[in-house]
């Protein structure tokens, strides 16, 4: 990965969304810095929405993740029984690309959704999305499906991300993703990560196991798959490790997941039988 | 064991859909002829450690060196680890290296008698033993046109029932037409169009592969991408350094055979031909061939030859042409190639295709640039509104750029040129990789799309055949450009000319 540079940074405590809109495009104006120009690319608007226990974990996570996708990432930090406003913070994330000379920039703009505002954010990221490109929204922890905040933010873009390996309530959880796919395609890292272990057990068919041994997310959604795919019913107990592991960074999976356009009507069909299980 | 006994086992395996499994080449044995080489060096080793790398080789895999030059397995292997190190394009680690270096071989040998083909037959029937490769051949031909008849002869006539046999056949392949229809008939008698793979490194660059992707994954170019809106297209390949030590083959060869003859014919093709029905070897071929059979034989006074001298190159003086090491004093070997070159065909008719390659230009640089028509009526006071182009950089700087006119802020209404830039390693930061891996793994896959075919060869050559009796009918005035410019004044006034 190449160094990471933060530059220019621009923060206001009670911001307006159109301040935020200025300072994004005053930070791509900006000519470059050591003789190198500066160039954004965008393959997207990546949004995360990021409660305050997840705040640690979403910053690893997001390390290095622009470096593969360029985009305009908005952090969304809902804070509800703070004083109501919006706090924002909005810098560029460069990269040396050797060889050439040119710094590769993407912007990111942190934003605080503090009392009342946690409860619209569509309208403060509508107007902060890229036209025209496509908007992923990764949503740590378990959302809340039925919510007005998760339902006007899947509104708003085109493909959420989850991990249902962040969620306690496995499997009835799967039954609530499950009435989500209407309205919205879903990636899900925990299913990126069995990808291994579902290429084994398919590589092994017809000869399959009795019992999948595992992580509850991750077995769940296997035995959902080979019930789906197979028609095939096996017991599931839980452990810590997977069988067959995937090693990678989290922001590795995530990264995949952002390649992925389409809906997946495997996962889908995955997910349905593992609701019932 | 939960089996579903109750299907049948040939039914398709209902676990596989999504799970993108990347189909693995079949066991089989790399042979290089010519191993002792540069190309062996510079590209074939450390693409096969690229592909090491990524796991992507196959399971039972080997590698037989095979030249003249006397030296042990482990000498060998010693050179192309330093190789690796040198010119390959990822870290070094050892664990990979070491995965090749067990497998790869040495047989230094004269193939062109009888036992030399003997200890080479005997050293990979070894190998099938040992490893399980089956009997699956690939011969790389790394060799210089002359000593590939006898190893095809040879190969042909000690042919296998057991396993396949695929050729790689380096560039040039022929000297001209009849070498190269001498060369096709000779391999036709002993293998099949599907078993050889006449190799043109730039159609394995996925920056040549983004012109497909431009052209036919985007709705917006296709609809003008013809003698209606496109006014001329210019394709350069440049490189700023000289022969580099090849002035045996280089005197022999010169610009027209060295890259005009394929790699600039091939993006002329790759530019102008229609849309394939679909992106397999036969679709793609069939209308690339269409294009160069549709390319007019040029008149000869549109066709500019040259021969640097003397002149500068980054700062430094660098010799002419005549100067270098190896090269006749007098040589009438040309080191440039422009021409005015017109495909005939309703899509283009009309619409000229200036292309031009040359040593010591002022910079290594691969372009096709779409020039668009200008705007019919001129509205503004600015009369030199410069017209849209298109430009697709090959390499360096790998990417796509768009020219537009943009009102300069202030008042009244000036323009002014602007170019919308897509940089390869802006937007896609994974690498680019090196164009002989990814042509090595078709070829082990067996996927002959971004190879060349007998017949697209044949009318590469007769295009070539014609421009070069023009100019064996008249001694060229050599040098006639300076080290360090863009070529002739005649190439210049070729596209001048045109404005």
């Amino acid at each position: 990965m190449a160094p990471l540079i933060h530059l220019d940074e621009w923060q206001d405590e009670c911001a307006t969304v159109s301040e935020v809109e200025q300072a994004l495009i005053g930070l791509r104006l900006k000519r470059g810095f050591e003789g190198k120009r500066n160039v954004r690319t965008s393959v997207l608007t990546h949004l995360a929405w990021v409660p305050q226990e997840w705040q640690e974990a979403a910053t690893e996570t997001l390390a290095g993740l622009a470096e593969r996708h360029p985009s305009r990432t908005l952090l969304l930090f809902p804070e509800p029984d703070a004083e109501p406003g919006l706090a924002a913070r909005a810098f560029l994330e460069c990269y040396e690309t050797p060889g050439s000379d040119r710094h590769l920039c993407n912007e990111v703009a942190e934003l605080r959704l503090r009392g009342a505002r946690a409860e619209a954010p569509a309208s403060i990221v509508l107007p902060l999305l890229l036209p025209d490109l496509p908007v992923f929204l990764r949503w740590r922890g378990r959302p809340d499906f039925d919510s007005a905040v998760f339902r006007q933010l899947v509104e708003v873009v085109d493909r959420l991300v989850v991990d249902s390996a962040e969620w306690q309530d496995i499997p009835s959880a799967y039954s609530e993703l499950a009435e989500v796919f209407a309205s919205v395609d879903v990636s899900d890292i925990a299913w990126r990560r069995t990808l291994p272990w579902r290429r084994a057990l398919a590589q092994a068919w017809p000869k399959l196991p009795d019992r999948l041994t595992g992580p509850p997310a991750e077995t769940t959604l296997v035995a959902g798959w080979l019930a789906s795919r197979a028609g095939v019913e096996v017991a599931v107990e839980r452990a810590d490790e997977l069988p067959v592991g995937d090693d990678r960074a989290p922001s590795d999976l995530l990264s995949e997941e952002l390649d992925v356009y389409a809906g997946d009507p495997v996962y889908e069909e995955a997910v349905r039988i593992a609701g019932r299980l | 064991m939960a089996t579903k006994s109750s299907e049948p086992e040939t039914q398709q395996n209902p676990l596989l859909e999504g799970l993108m499994i990347r189909r693995r080449p079949e066991p089989c044995v790399l042979t290089i002829f010519g191993a002792s080489g540069d190309l062996t060096r510079r590209k074939i080793f450390p693409s096969l450690y690229s592909l090491a790398f990524r796991d992507l080789l196959p399971e039972q895999f080997a590698i037989v060196g095979v030249a003249r030059s006397e030296q042990s397995s482990e000498e060998f292997v010693r050179a192309m680890e330093a190789a690796v190190r040198e010119f390959g394009r990822d870290e070094f680690r050892e664990d990979v290296w070491e995965r090749l270096a067990k497998v790869t071989r040495y047989v230094a040998t004269d193939v062109a008698d009888d036992r030399g083909e003997d200890r080479v037959a005997k050293t990979l029937s070894g190998l099938d033993e040992k490893l399980g490769t089956r009997g699956n051949r690939i011969y790389y031909f790394a060799v210089p046109p002359e000593a590939m008849p006898i190893i095809v002869e040879e190969l042909g006539e000690r042919r296998r029932a057991e396993g396949w046999v695929r050729l790689i056949i380096e560039k040039p392949f022929g000297y001209d037409l009849a070498s190269a229809r001498d060369l096709n008939e000779l391999l036709a008698r002993h293998f099949t169009e599907e078993e050889i793979f006449r190799i043109d490194h730039y159609l394995g660059k996925d920056t040549v592969q983004n012109l497909i992707a431009l052209r036919f994954a985007n709705g917006i170019f296709e609809p003008i991408w013809n003698r209606q809106f496109v006014d001329h297209v210019q394709i350069t390949v440049a490189e700023s350094l000289g022969i580099e030590g090849r002035a045996a083959f280089y005197e022999k060869a010169g610009a027209i055979r060295d890259v005009f003859q394929n790699h600039m014919l091939q993006l002329v093709a790759l530019t102008a031909m229609e849309p394939p029905i679909n992106f397999t070897a036969e679709a793609v071929r069939n209308e690339k061939l269409k294009v160069l059979m549709s390319i007019a034989t040029p008149d000869p006074r549109l066709v500019v030859r040259g021969q640097y001298g003397q002149g500068f190159i980054d700062g430094e003086q660098v010799p002419g042409y005549r100067e270098e090491s190896g090269v006749a004093p007098d040589s009438n070997t040309e080191t440039f190639v422009a021409a005015r070159l017109l495909v005939d065909n309703w899509r283009w008719a009309d619409t000229p295709f200036y292309v031009r390659t040359g040593k010591r230009l002022p910079r290594r640089e691969t372009t096709i640039a779409i020039q668009f028509k200008r705007v019919p009526h001129p509205l503004f006071e600015q009369t030199d509104l410069r017209p849209n182009a298109l430009v697709v950089h090959i390499q360096p700087n790998e990417g796509v750029s768009l020219a537009i006119g943009a009102k300069v802020p202030g008042e009244g209404m000036r323009v002014r040129t602007v170019h919308m830039d897509f940089l390869y390693g802006g937007a896609f930061r994974t690498g680019i990789p090196e164009a002989y891996e990814r042509l090595l793994l078709d070829a082990m896959l067996g996927d002959t799309t971004l190879f060349t075919r007998a017949d697209e060869i044949e009318e590469q050559w007769a295009l070539v055949d014609v421009i070069t009796a023009a100019w064996a009918r008249e001694r060229a005035n050599f040098p006639n450009y300076a080290a360090g410019t863009w070529g002739p004044k005649a190439a210049q006034e070729l596209i001048e000319w045109h404005r």
